[in-house]
């Protein structure tokens, strides 16, 4: 009898915090200015020159390095143009003019000679970095310079390893190699940068816009350990930086509004907390502790409900398309996807309502039946397996397909995906229900996601020897053109041993061919924008890819920030831009 | 009791160094055993879409392709007298104890433990002392008082406290103080040596929610001991003395009734200190619990040596703090 | 020693019936209270008609049922009988020992001449360990494992006397010394599991003897013990009782101990007092039936050997059911004599000559008969 009434009492005490936590809605959230869904999209939220104030972001991690020259993800690309400021940047404003490129620390695009093999910048005169030292092309060449050393800087691009010419490719940076000078880079005089490359590159400024050519001193560079007091170029420098816990930014004195056009000094200081749990971010995002998720891929999924069940925050809310796309690999080294029809089978028979559904739904993202997302120069629709008429699968033209590869009754064969992504693992589930009725049989294998390219679906031995005919892959392009977007993950000579993304394993020399082209001089944007279509379509019609979605994030604006903008390069807001009320 | 404590800690050397090596073999030998080679293991901490030359320079620049004998030996020593680390133009001297560098971000560990060991501590320290105040009392109280309605209802609430997991009364009190009513802010670390009261203030709720868990438990405990304990003959002997009830219960009593919970105290304070894991992702705070899950997600072995061994280190003081304490305790033990 | 001879102090008459007398005989039914106009009580300890019941699940135990005595200073009584017949409690009662909340009790002890179940728990509390003080059975578990001897013997000496520490250490020290602890003044501060069995429980009579109490309850304070460490106990009890003039009363289920011992023996079953008289009389010439069969059980030494110890047949009785009539009867031989009487009829407690009482419906003659047969059998 007293056991009983203990539980009881338990049980109560249970009930009664669940009912409270189940409570919806919030009584004391700050209402906010009901500018309107998506507002930030189509033009930028809350103009205003207002100066001071601070913005507070949360991280759930350290980034892989706040060195600019040391980095990899979009969000940081976006967030290191407030202290690193590169040749060129993308600039700040909406819609398609986002994705253009306008000179930063150079004073106009680069001038190509030589048949798009070198080309020169200049850079501004006068300009400084945050303790007052004059900032000089060397700074620039030193910053390229520093990249060579991947053993100490392991975690940015490779682009000026592979292009540049000179002795680029027997240089391992300067620690390595004391005193020994990169031939690649020329720098007649303080204000004149040449790079030499060892191929035409026609895409060459989109190179010069990446964080790495951001101007370093060689006097203050430590290495790895540079992230934690790096000397800044842009309008704001470190004041302090925490490892793991929190770094925070201050006006730079010594900051020139011309050394970049797309980045503005109007907050006094900006804070960076690490909170590694992303839903608390979320339910401070919207209480107004903090302005602004970094990460810039949306909030989670219990914030996404809230948000879009309440008016005013929806109203407070923006779902940009974010440059990424979802898709799946068919690796055409791997029986029977080794002949095309049997790979459009899959094209068709895949269901695109469940796979979006997996995905996360339409605010996640938009189906996909393009192999390049819409933000890519050149974009244009087409579906050529009739995922708008047949949103469910294709079922009878799947079959017809499996018939003329000589598998009329469908075939088994293995996928991989990152077992710790939940969207991956139903992606996975969602193609394996929609194959079974036109009788392709999918084996589930999941690999963790830290090492799924290095050593998984990045190994392309690894995934011939286990029957992985099919790979779940996500992908960003470095930069919002076609090459940028296709190179690493349709180019036959991309394919790597390990860490390899064409994990189509495509070589079609068409495809090679139109890349190749895309780089070589002379070409008019119209050109070039056809070549761009030319490789979609190819490798549609090679089923390299089986596209899912074109992806989307719903982001909270804060309403404690001025100029709030998608910079629709980054596909998220344009941390360049902000100031706080 | 001093060569007593001298011997513990020697002992206590020798088992952390096996501590090392098993986390040593685990992480190397487990993979090799896969199939894994240490270039796949070092394309791991080399960024997306690595060049193979960076890939070998990676594996160079962390020693990898080592033997293994020869890397755990260089931990060692590096612990004892320190070691030198190029990651940049100069040569950087690591003082002793150095855990090694990274291999993430190739910054050196103890320093990154060291700022996570406040923010582990300051939550354990202040969850146990409320929750050893408050469970300790409702259980003698619980005792005292068994089968009234107070007892009922501590233990009920007892019930709740041991079944509902931390990160959801964690998420209850976060929404209702900090979202809801604006009671007190959004919790972030402030060092106790920076501002005492806004230490204590973002703390509370962790504290709380952590200390419920743990007072719940020794709740039942302390009753359970304090049950057995009062059926105890010196207890009738005690009354029989003519002593006034408080001083039968507090001294006579609780002495004995609370060898368990000191025993039991010792371990789970040790646990904690190694990392309060689901408490500090709850509330956001960055302690060794996180450095731990990053540490093993990251796969970066210097930095899960690091940490394993400071987590052994906090288990085996606090065990032998209680071994201590116990002996002070109980009289019979030092004989 | 010799049994059944008390000192008798100089110039006191024999108070030995004082109680008796003042009692009276209540018929049967009727409670004391109903009965003539008491006395006052003379003796250290005088109980009247005692009852301790206590309310369970099961129903209600009758553990002590109606116990009626009166004890001197300087006198000893022995109280014997099986586990459960009420000795215990009994001795706990007349401590206060037990809880208003969960215990009925009933009747009146009177330490001079204070009324304890009437008094105020705290009072009771002062006398306790003071004037009243008990020697529990099991040294071991009995004294506290954590404190030290001599902080458990000052304890009670610093609780019921404003003196300092050192004052109360000396004094343990001295107790330590007279009950016959060598070294005393350095085993002051040792544990308890330091000591061996017998010195334990010296230790724990110097804690009972601390505050110099008027009525010592020893509560099988040798059973615990080997033979030889008994005998030495004994003598330490007896010496003391000499010295301080102290009522005591010993409780044990071991009638040699009585023997050695007692002035008085009071035999309690199931609760209630089979047969009271003096170690002469009980051990003489036993009226009870089951004195006899305790008695018959006994090895001794002053007789023949035989083959087999008669026992008793039968378990001790449930005390939340006792048998009717007597709570004897169904173990007894001789209940088969009265035509049912034992089974309806609850025998009183009836003289069967000076200072020795007995509850049997067996007539005078028919104890005397039966157990001088008995005896001779025996023999």
């Amino acid at each position: 009898m007293r056991r009983r009434k203990s539980l009881w009492l338990g049980a109560i005490a249970s009930i009664a915090a669940l009912g409270l936590a189940a409570c919806g809605g919030s009584s004391t959230t700050p209402t906010p200015t009901t500018a309107g869904f998506n507002a930030a999209s189509t033009a930028v939220v809350n103009s205003s020159t207002h100066v001071g104030g601070t913005i507070t972001y949360n991280d759930t991690t350290w980034p892989d390095s706040l060195d600019a020259g040391n980095t990899y993800y979009a969000h940081m690309w976006n967030f290191t143009r407030l202290y690193a400021s590169p040749l060129m940047t993308y600039a700040s404003c909406v819609g398609t003019c986002g994705l253009k490129l306008i000179p930063a620390l150079a004073t106009a695009p680069g001038v190509p000679s030589n048949g798009d093999k070198t080309w020169t910048y200049t850079i501004k005169s006068g300009m400084k970095f945050s303790d007052g030292t004059p900032i000089t092309s060397a700074d620039v060449k030193y910053a390229v310079m520093r990249t060579f050393a991947k053993d100490v800087l392991v975690n940015g691009p490779s682009y000026f390893i592979s292009l540049l010419a000179g002795n680029a490719a027997t240089y391992k940076g300067p620690y390595k190699m004391k005193g020994v000078d990169l031939t690649s880079i020329q720098t007649p005089n303080s204000t004149t940068v040449v790079f030499q490359l060892n191929k035409p590159f026609a895409d060459f400024n989109y190179i010069a816009a990446i964080p790495q050519t951001a101007p370093v001193p060689q006097s203050k560079d430590t290495g790895a350990s540079y992230q934690l007091h790096f000397v800044s170029s842009g309008p704001y420098m470190l004041q302090s930086a925490t490892l793991n816990k929190q770094w925070v930014l201050v006006k730079n004195p010594n900051w020139n509004p011309a050394m970049d056009p797309a980045v503005h000094q109007y907050a006094a200081k900006i804070i960076v907390n690490v909170n590694p749990n992303a839903n608390d971010i979320d339910n401070r995002l919207i209480a107004g502790d903090i302005n602004m998720d970094i990460a810039g891929t949306g909030v989670q999924s219990a914030a996404r409900a809230r948000i879009l069940t309440n008016a005013s925050l929806k109203a407070s809310s923006d779902d940009p398309i974010t440059g990424f796309m979802f898709f799946i690999y068919q690796n055409t080294q791997v029986a029977p996807l080794t002949n095309v029809h049997c790979r459009m089978a899959i094209e068709f028979a895949a269901n695109k309502t469940t796979l979006l559904d997996a995905f996360g739904g339409p605010y996640q993202g938009t189906t996909a039946s393009t192999a390049m997302p819409p933000n890519i120069v050149g974009w244009q629709h087409f579906d050529l397996y009739n995922a708008a008429s047949h949103p469910t699968g294709d079922i009878t033209s799947a079959k017809q397909q499996l018939s003329l590869c000589g598998q009329p009754h469908g075939f088994t064969t293995g996928i991989a995906y990152r077992s710790d992504r939940p969207r991956d693992v139903a992606m996975a589930q969602a193609l394996q229900a929609a194959l079974a009725p036109v009788g392709i049989k999918l084996t589930l294998h999941g690999f963790p996601s830290g090492s799924y390219y290095s050593n998984f679906a990045g190994v392309p031995t690894y995934m011939k020897t286990h029957g992985l005919g099919l790979a779940t892959g996500g992908w960003g392009a470095d930069w919002p053109d076609a090459w940028g977007w296709f190179d690493q993950i349709a180019n036959g000579n991309a394919i790597a041993s390990a860490g390899n993304t064409n994990i189509s394993m495509l070589n079609d020399p068409v495809v090679n061919d139109a890349l190749a082209k895309m780089q070589a001089p002379g070409q008019s944007q119209a050109q070039l924008n056809v070549i761009a279509q030319q490789i979609n379509m190819q490798v549609m019609k090679d089923a390299a890819i089986v596209p899912v979605v074109y992806a989307k994030a719903l982001l909270y604006r804060s309403p404690a920030l001025t100029n709030v903008m998608v910079q629709p390069y980054y596909g998220m807001y344009n941390y360049g831009t902000l100031g706080s009320k | 009791m001093v060569t007593f404590i001298i011997r513990r800690l020697i002992a206590s050397v020798f088992l952390l160094i096996i501590v090392a090596m098993i986390t040593f073999a685990i992480f190397f030998l487990l993979p090799r055993l896969a199939g894994q080679t240490t270039y796949a293991l070092a394309t791991q901490y080399v960024g997306r879409n690595p060049t193979h030359a960076a890939v070998l320079a990676v594996e160079q620049q962390l020693g990898l392709n080592r033997p293994l004998y020869l890397q755990f030996g260089s931990f060692l020593k590096a612990i004892v007298v320190g070691r030198h680390f190029t990651a940049g133009p100069q040569t950087v001297y690591c003082p002793p104890p150095c855990f090694g560098y990274s291999f993430k971000s190739q910054l050196p560990v103890w320093p990154q433990m060291v700022s996570d060991i406040p923010v582990t501590l300051s939550l354990a320290i202040g969850a146990a002392v409320i929750w050893l105040v408050s469970g300790v009392s409702i259980g003698v109280l619980s005792a005292l008082k068994r089968g009234t309605v107070f007892d009922r209802a501590a233990m009920g609430v007892a019930l709740a406290g041991v079944s509902l997991p931390i990160f959801f009364t964690g998420l209850v009190l976060l929404e209702l103080f900090v979202y809801r009513w604006n009671l007190l802010p959004a919790p972030t670390f402030v060092p106790f040596t920076q501002n005492p009261f806004q230490w204590a203030q973002n703390l509370i709720l962790p504290w709380i929610t952590l200390a419920f868990l743990y007072a719940a438990l020794y709740a039942r405990l302390t009753r359970a001991g304090m049950l057995e304990t009062m059926n105890e003959d010196y207890i009738r002997t005690a009354r029989a003395k003519g002593l006034p009830e408080r001083t039968v219960i507090s001294k006579h009593g609780l002495r004995a009734a609370l060898t368990p919970v000191v025993t039991i105290f010792g371990m789970d304070l040790g646990l904690l200190l190694g990392g309060a894991v689901i408490t500090e992702y709850t509330f956001g705070l960055h302690g060794l619990g996180l450095f731990t899950i990053e540490a093993v997600q990251s796969q970066d072995l210097p930095e899960i040596l690091g940490v394993t061994l400071l987590a052994a280190f906090f288990i085996v003081i606090a065990n032998l703090f209680v071994d201590v304490l116990y002996a002070y305790i109980d009289p019979r033990v030092r004989h | 020693m010799a049994g059944g001879e008390a000192p008798r102090e100089e110039g006191r008459p024999d108070r030995r019936f004082a109680g008796l007398r003042a009692r009276g005989r209540a018929p049967a039914g009727q409670t004391a209270d109903q009965a003539p106009a008491e006395s006052a009580p003379t003796a250290v300890l005088d109980i009247r008609d005692l009852h301790i019941h206590f309310p369970t699940d099961d129903g209600l135990v009758k553990a002590v049922d109606g116990v009626s005595f009166a004890l001197e200073r300087g006198r000893t009584l022995g109280i014997v009988g099986e586990s459960g017949s009420g000795k215990s409690v009994t001795s706990l009662g007349i401590l206060g020992l037990y809880n208003r909340g969960n215990s009925q009790i009933s009747g009146k002890i009177y330490l001079d001449g204070e009324d304890l179940v009437a008094a105020d728990q705290s009072r009771v509390r002062e006398l306790r360990g003071n004037k009243i003080a008990m020697i529990f059975q099991d040294p071991l578990s009995s004294l506290h494992p954590y404190y030290t001897v001599g902080n458990q013997i000052a304890e009670a000496y610093l609780i019921h006397n404003k003196v300092g520490k050192k004052a109360a250490r000396a004094h343990a020290a001295d107790l330590l010394k007279r009950v016959g602890i060598p070294h005393a003044e350095t085993r002051v501060d040792d544990y308890p599991h330091q000591f061996s069995g017998g010195m334990r429980q010296r230790a724990m009579i110097a804690m009972a003897l601390s505050c110099d109490p008027e009525l010592l309850i020893a509560d099988e304070p040798t059973t615990a013990l080997d033979v030889t460490v008994q005998a030495q106990i004994l003598d330490l009890i007896s010496d003391l009782q000499e010295e301080y003039h102290s009522a005591v009363i010993m409780i044990t289920h071991d009638l040699g101990v009585v023997a050695e011992l007692a002035d008085d023996i009071l035999v309690m079953y199931a609760g209630r007092m089979a047969e009271y008289g003096s170690g002469q009389d009980v051990f003489g010439s036993p009226g009870h039936p089951y004195t006899w069969g305790l008695l018959g059980s006994m090895p001794r030494l002053d007789r023949p050997r035989m083959d087999r110890l008669q026992s008793i047949r039968g378990t001790p009785p449930s005390l939340i059911h006792v048998p009717s009539g007597c709570p004897f009867h169904p173990r007894c031989d001789y209940a088969a004599r009265n035509n049912g009487r034992c089974e309806r009829e609850v025998p009183e407690l009836r003289p069967v000559s000076l200072g020795h009482e007995v509850s049997c419906h067996l007539s005078i003659d028919e104890q005397r008969r039966i157990w001088a047969e008995r005896d001779k059998v025996a023999s």
